[in-house]
Order: C-alpha cells, then sequence, then structure tokens
C-alpha cells in the first residue's frame, strides 16, 4: 500500500485549478460550492484521489461535473491520474457553500 | 472518513434519447394547438362542445402538457426518488404509444367521428400510461420512495389512468351506451380529474422539489406538502365520489374550497422559498414558473364565477371556454415555457460538452438558445393570451384570430429555440 498524503502544496495547486469547474447550472465554481470534500495525492502511483459530493444525488448535471473534475486534474497534473471518489456521505448542505460563494450567489463579485 | 457511494452510480442520469423525442413531439403540438385556435375561432363564440374545441383541447392536455411532462418526468423522478429510472425500453414504448394515440384521436375529434379512430388513440394513449406507472413504481421500489414528491407523482399518474380510462368509456358510450347518462355529461368529471388529478399533482410533486432546489433556498417544509398533498387528493375524492353518487353542487363547493386551499398553500410554500433563497439572481425562466403558479389561481376565480352563473346565463359558455383556455393556455403553456429551457440546455449541454467540462472553454448551458427569441415568445404569448381571452367575452373573431396569431408567432419562436438548443454544434 503506497502512502496517501495530503500534500499541502498539491492540495492548495489541485484546489486552485478546480476552481475552474463550474456547476452549469448554479454558475459557481464546485470548491466555493463545497462539493470537494478531500484531495489525496498518492506520489509513488501517481494517482490523485479526489473526495467529492454533488447537490443532490442523480443530479442531471452529475456526470459532467465529475468529469470535469477528472478532466481538470489529469489536465494540471498531466503525470497523476484522477479517481473520484463519490460519496453522499455526509450529504451536501448550503452551509458547505464558502463566503466567497455566499457572497456570488448573493449578487456580489469577488470572482 | 467519508463512504463512498455503493451500487448504482448516482451520476448516470436517465439518457437524453430517452428524453428528446418527447420534447420534440411537445414543441411541434403546440403550433398544431395554435394553429387549431387560429383556424377554429369562430367555435370560440359557441357552445363548448363542438370538435374542433375537443381536438384543441386534447392536442394541449396530450400532445403538449402530458408529452412535456412525460419527458421532463423521466429525467427528474430519478432526481426525486433518488434513485436510477428503471426502464428506458418502458419509456420509449410510452412514448410510441402515445405518440401515435393522440394523432389518432385528434384526428377522430376534429371530424367528429367516435369510431375506431378515436376508440383505438384512446386505447394505445391509456397502454402508454400503464407503461408509465409501472416504470415509476419500479423505480420507486428502488430508490428513496417515501418521500412526499415522489409520492405526488404516483398518485398523479394513478388519476391520470382513472382520466384516460374514462375518456375511453366515453368514446365508447357514443357508439355502445356502456355508461347510464350521455358521454357529454361526465365531460367535467373526466376534464377536473385529468387538470387536477394529473397536472396539479404533477406540477407540485415535481415543483415543490425543483423551486427551492434552481433557487438554492433553505426553505423546507415536507409536513406542508403533505398537508397539500391530502387537500388535493380528499378535494377530487369528494368530487368524484360526488359526481358519481350524489350530485349535488354544495358537496361542488367544498371539494372546490379543498382544491383551491391546497393552490393557496403551494403557492405560499414557493413564496416562502423564494424569500429564504441564497440566489439572489432569478433567472427568466424560473421566474415565469413561478408566475405560473400565480396563473393557477386565474382557472380558480372563473370557475367561482362559473358556479355563481346560472347555466341558463348567457355568460356561462363564454367562463367556461375562458376557463379551459387559463388553464391549457394559460396555466400548463406558463410552465412548460419556463421548465423547457431550465431543463433541456442541461440535458443537451451534458451530451455536447461533458468530455469537455474543466479543460476547455465551454458555452454557458443558456447559451443554447436565444435569450432575446425567448423574451420575444414571452411578448407574443403574454399578448396572444390576454387578446384571446378579450375575444372570447366580446365574441368577436377577429379580435380571436389576432390572439391565435399571436399565440402561433409564440408557438414559432418557442419551436426555433427548441431546435437551435438541438442543433447546437460544441
Amino acid at each position: 500500500m503506497n502512502e496517501i498524503t495530503n500534500n499541502p502544496d498539491l492540495c492548495e495547486k489541485a484546489l486552485d485549478v478546480l476552481h475552474e469547474v463550474i456547476d452549469p447550472e448554479i454558475g459557481l465554481n464546485i470548491v466555493d460550492l463545497g462539493l470537494i470534500y478531500q484531495l489525496d495525492f498518492d506520489t509513488e502511483e501517481k494517482v490523485i484521489y479526489c473526495t467529492m459530493t454533488l447537490t443532490t444525488q442523480f443530479c442531471p448535471m452529475g456526470e459532467s461535473i465529475q468529469d470535469g473534475v477528472t478532466n481538470c486534474l489529469q489536465f494540471n497534473f498531466p503525470e497523476y491520474r484522477a479517481d473520484i471518489i463519490l460519496t453522499f456521505d455526509p450529504p451536501w448542505s448550503m452551509e458547505k457553500i464558502s463566503p466567497e460563494g455566499l457572497d456570488w450567489l448573493n449578487g456580489g463579485s469577488r470572482f | 472518513m467519508f463512504a463512498p457511494v455503493a451500487g448504482v452510480n448516482p451520476t448516470k442520469t436517465t439518457s437524453h434519447r430517452v428524453i428528446i423525442p418527447f420534447y420534440v413531439y411537445a414543441a411541434l403540438s403546440f403550433i398544431v394547438g395554435c394553429v387549431l385556435l387560429f383556424t377554429s375561432s369562430g367555435a370560440f363564440t359557441g357552445p363548448h362542445f363542438q370538435p374542433q374545441l375537443l381536438a384543441i383541447t386534447h392536442v394541449m392536455a396530450l400532445g403538449w402538457g402530458s408529452m412535456m411532462i412525460l419527458g421532463a418526468s423521466h429525467q427528474l423522478v430519478p432526481v426525486l426518488i433518488e434513485g436510477k429510472l428503471y426502464s428506458n425500453v418502458l419509456a420509449y414504448l410510452s412514448f410510441g404509444f402515445a405518440g401515435v394515440g393522440i394523432i389518432l384521436l385528434v384526428w377522430a375529434f376534429y371530424h367528429f367521428d367516435f369510431g375506431w379512430t378515436a376508440q383505438v388513440g384512446g386505447l394505445l394513449i391509456l397502454i402508454a400510461f400503464l407503461f408509465y406507472l409501472v416504470n415509476i413504481i419500479a423505480s420507486m421500489r428502488n430508490g428513496n420512495h417515501k418521500n412526499v414528491h415522489a409520492t405526488f407523482v404516483l398518485a398523479g399518474t394513478l388519476w391520470m389512468i382513472l382520466t384516460i380510462s374514462l375518456g375511453v368509456l366515453l368514446i365508447f358510450n357514443f357508439t355502445f351506451n356502456v355508461l347510464s347518462m350521455s358521454s357529454v355529461s361526465y365531460l367535467p368529471l373526466h376534464a377536473h380529474l385529468g387538470i387536477i388529478g394529473w397536472f396539479l399533482m404533477l406540477v407540485m410533486g415535481v415543483g415543490s422539489r425543483l423551486i427551492p432546489m434552481f433557487l438554492i433556498s433553505k426553505y423546507s417544509n415536507e409536513k406542508r406538502l403533505w398537508q397539500v398533498f391530502y387537500l388535493v387528493n380528499a378535494g377530487l375524492l369528494l368530487f368524484y365520489v360526488s359526481f358519481i353518487l350524489y350530485p349535488v353542487q354544495w358537496l361542488y363547493i367544498i371539494s372546490t374550497v379543498l382544491v383551491v386551499t391546497a393552490i393557496a398553500l403551494f403557492i405560499q410554500f414557493a413564496f416562502k422559498a423564494y424569500k429564504a433563497r441564497i440566489r439572489k439572481a432569478v433567472d427568466p425562466q424560473v421566474k415565469i414558473a413561478l408566475g405560473s403558479s400565480w396563473m393557477m389561481l386565474i382557472p380558480a376565480i372563473m370557475l367561482a364565477f362559473v358556479f355563481a352563473t346560472s347555466q341558463l346565463s348567457t355568460h356561462f359558455e363564454k367562463l367556461v371556454l375562458v376557463y379551459g383556455f387559463c388553464i391549457f393556455f394559460g396555466w400548463i403553456s406558463a410552465i412548460i415555457f419556463g421548465m423547457t429551457f431550465k431543463t433541456l440546455p442541461f440535458i443537451l449541454w451534458n451530451k455536447k460538452f461533458h468530455k469537455k467540462a474543466g479543460v476547455s472553454r465551454t458555452p454557458n448551458p443558456r447559451e443554447l438558445f436565444s435569450q432575446p427569441v425567448f423574451r420575444t415568445m414571452v411578448g407574443f404569448y403574454f399578448g396572444g393570451f390576454i387578446l384571446f381571452i378579450t375575444g372570447i367575452f366580446l365574441a368577436n373573431v377577429l379580435v380571436l384570430q389576432i390572439g391565435a396569431g399571436l399565440l402561433i408567432i409564440c408557438s414559432v419562436l418557442f419551436n426555433l429555440n427548441v431546435f437551435r438548443m438541438l442543433r447546437f454544434k460544441s
């Protein structure tokens, strides 16, 4: 079993690039929407494990969002393979939206 | 620690191939309905039981309203029950049987022919809804079947099957006298089982889930939704039983009060969800769908006038016509406008762009259709809607034709946008 670490630098960079993945219905990026729960890098096997959720199960946009995360991580970390771990435990709730995300939804323009 | 999803992949939603035929059929039916409205304008100055009006009502109720609802619900039921749609094949069968049945039925009604064409048409539509019922029940068994939204959909489907069964009996009654009274005397029962049992129940069940979801609203009140559910069903059951066993006006009034109370509580629910929304900007599609909640009250007011007016009054027929028009061209059409441009762009965006998401610039789903065409369509819609009602009250064919003409333009613009989305190149 390879050691899987929450490498802070890599995680920060991954989170940064995941801001490019937008929930098409809401228009907000998935990081500020609170869909990303955890990122882990397996630096030996070159795998990024991304634990994430969706706003609702069987969301019509779910596949696109999941593909968007995979595409984005593999595009920005070409030496890594992205492995998405989808969870609804705990389920997404509005409390998971970041202050920046709330500001944007309120009509603010931080982005 | 997070528990990964086991079993069915909850991102695998219903294929667009299942949904799109329903949307296309509904969009084309809308044009047919509006053209028939124009060519049959004169019929709106007479009594409400006429072949052209029967044909228009069924194009709008089945071809436009029901086909759109069937299409959207095959996509949305998995969201409501948090489970996969049981069968795509059953969905295709529903489409095929309903698609052929509606054409036969409308053709027969337009020619006032209650022979085999209408009989086969009615039976095909009944079989289509039985396929849909099996699909819904089987899907619910595999998903979270105890939620109020799915219960609305299931009960609505059962009411619709009762409505169609009665409709088929009425058709056969014209030829074989299977009922104790004439078919015409059962029309109020047939119409209200469909309007309230099917359309209202589906709109409430799906709307109560989607309105807070689209608005990102903190408001939820499942207890209130159950109250709405019981009020509507109690009202309908009372109406059904009193119509068959004890047809007196005070029982009809009680059943109407129950349903109107449910509508008022639903509007209150939608309004509270709107007030508690996190997302302040509301797009035009959701606005028009929310506005259609208020449009439910127009037919309710018309119904009050119908009750208050003696059947011998010269205004009675006009009120009945306006009542029916407000339901199919008002409330149901407004909801469809809103929800088509809120759901179809995302279904098609998913098909065309999901492979490119996250790595290259993709259009916003709203860019798949033309916003100016949508706004122009809404303008023609309201103009045509108001003018046509005015024409009914004035019994003026020219005003009716101008109103219908505006609605034809609205239906063409609606189709332009739908086909623009379907043909959008990635």
